[in-house]
């Protein structure tokens, strides 16, 4: 049996003349675009990431909160929380821009796609660790509910309430409220991002795997 | 960027243009596909041509960015209205030089590779291009004994395809 590789790559060499050409000045104008590779798209969003939540600090309400959270004395632990969480985002900004770095389209296509694999794999880290830091400071907030009434009644109409219904009734609702609510908030932040990198990164996930099965 | 460089790189590509649009043709299914992934694939040459050295040939350093930016980098573009003229144009067989049978099997060649993942078309790109086992596997990034096992099965699989 005739190899019809051997026949179709004598047909592919002979085929060049049939190909689009291109002038000098049409080339010359490309390098001026936009690039719009997998790897922009990546940087963009972790960039978006980092910055998004510190902007909530600029909406009125949120800086009136914060006000109100210093005058009930929560601001100590939420304190420690921001340097906490203020050294975790410089790690991963630093870990992220190390492994950006690295990408670089003269590699093999292997380690292209590793090296991506890896960058991505900084902003999912990151992802969980300000998802749980989100996590714990609606924690801290059902905790202080529980345990500290003036905490509660400072919450704007619950002293109003208080007179109708019992405060435990009112202090088990809130705290709840307070559990349930943060943890349906981080589900739905957690699954729009997984659902972005899932759809940007279904291809590129596809074809590092094809590579390592051959590996095996 | 001065503009010696800027010269070099577009004399350069314009005189090796055909493997970028190759790479294309076997990519994408309509022209402003293949447009939009040779104006990527150009974009990406050009970010890194400052560390391109010359201590290999300009072709040979084109083949892994292409084919880098074709399976890695390009996110494909919305666009996906398939216009009937242009597979003919690019895959056009000279009727005068083959015997319709051979023509016939070519066409469903074609056809064939372009139904292959992306990983399986850049083996079958090399390969049609000649370049030896040892450069297929240093631009995938896999052992040279691996390259030459995919390209049996591909071969294979190629083969049920035209004969199911």
């Amino acid at each position: 049996m005739m190899d019809e590789l051997e026949l179709l790559k004598k047909d592919w060499q002979s085929k060049e003349e049939h190909l689009p050409k291109l002038s000098y000045e049409d080339i010359y104008t490309m390098l001026w675009k936009k690039s719009s590779s997998i790897v922009k798209w990546i940087l963009i969003i972790s960039i978006l990431e980092i910055i998004l939540p510190h902007l909530l600090y600029l909406i009125p309400s949120m800086k009136e909160g914060i006000h109100f959270y210093e005058e009930v004395g929560v601001t100590p632990y939420f304190f420690g929380l921001s340097i906490f969480y203020y050294l975790g985002v410089a790690f991963f900004v630093f870990q992220f821009y190390k492994n950006y770095k690295e990408i670089s389209v003269l590699d093999d296509a292997k380690s292209l796609m590793r090296k991506i694999i890896k960058t991505r794999k900084t902003v999912k880290y990151y992802v969980f660790f300000s998802l749980s830091v989100c996590l714990v400071m609606f924690m801290i907030s059902a905790f202080f509910i529980y345990f500290n009434d003036d905490f509660l009644l400072s919450f704007q109409g619950v002293a109003e309430q208080a007179k109708e219904v019992t405060i435990d009734k009112i202090r088990t609702i809130a705290m709840w409220t307070m559990l349930i609510g943060g943890i349906i908030i981080t589900g739905i932040l957690g699954g729009i991002y997984f659902l972005l990198y899932g759809l940007l990164l279904r291809k590129l996930n596809y074809n590092y795997h094809e590579l390592k099965k051959l590996e095996v | 960027m001065n503009k010696e460089l800027e010269h070099q790189f577009v004399t350069e590509l314009e005189n090796n243009q055909n493997i970028v649009h190759k790479v294309c043709t076997l990519y994408t299914n309509d022209r402003d596909s293949h447009n939009d992934l040779f104006q990527e694939i150009t974009i990406q040459l050009w970010k890194a041509y400052p560390k391109f050295r010359g201590d290999s040939k300009f072709s040979t350093w084109m083949y892994r960015v292409a084919l880098n930016t074709a399976i890695t980098l390009y996110r494909k573009s919305k666009k996906r209205i398939k216009t009937q003229d242009y597979e003919s144009v690019i895959f056009k067989i000279k009727a005068e030089e083959y015997d319709p049978t051979e023509e016939q099997q070519l066409k469903l060649m074609y056809k064939a590779v372009k139904q292959l993942g992306d990983i399986d078309k850049a083996l079958v790109f090399l390969y049609l291009e000649d370049k030896d086992y040892r450069e297929i596997s240093e631009t995938l990034g896999i052992s040279e004994v691996n390259a030459r096992v995919k390209m049996n099965r591909i071969k294979n699989k190629l083969r049920t395809i035209l004969n199911p």
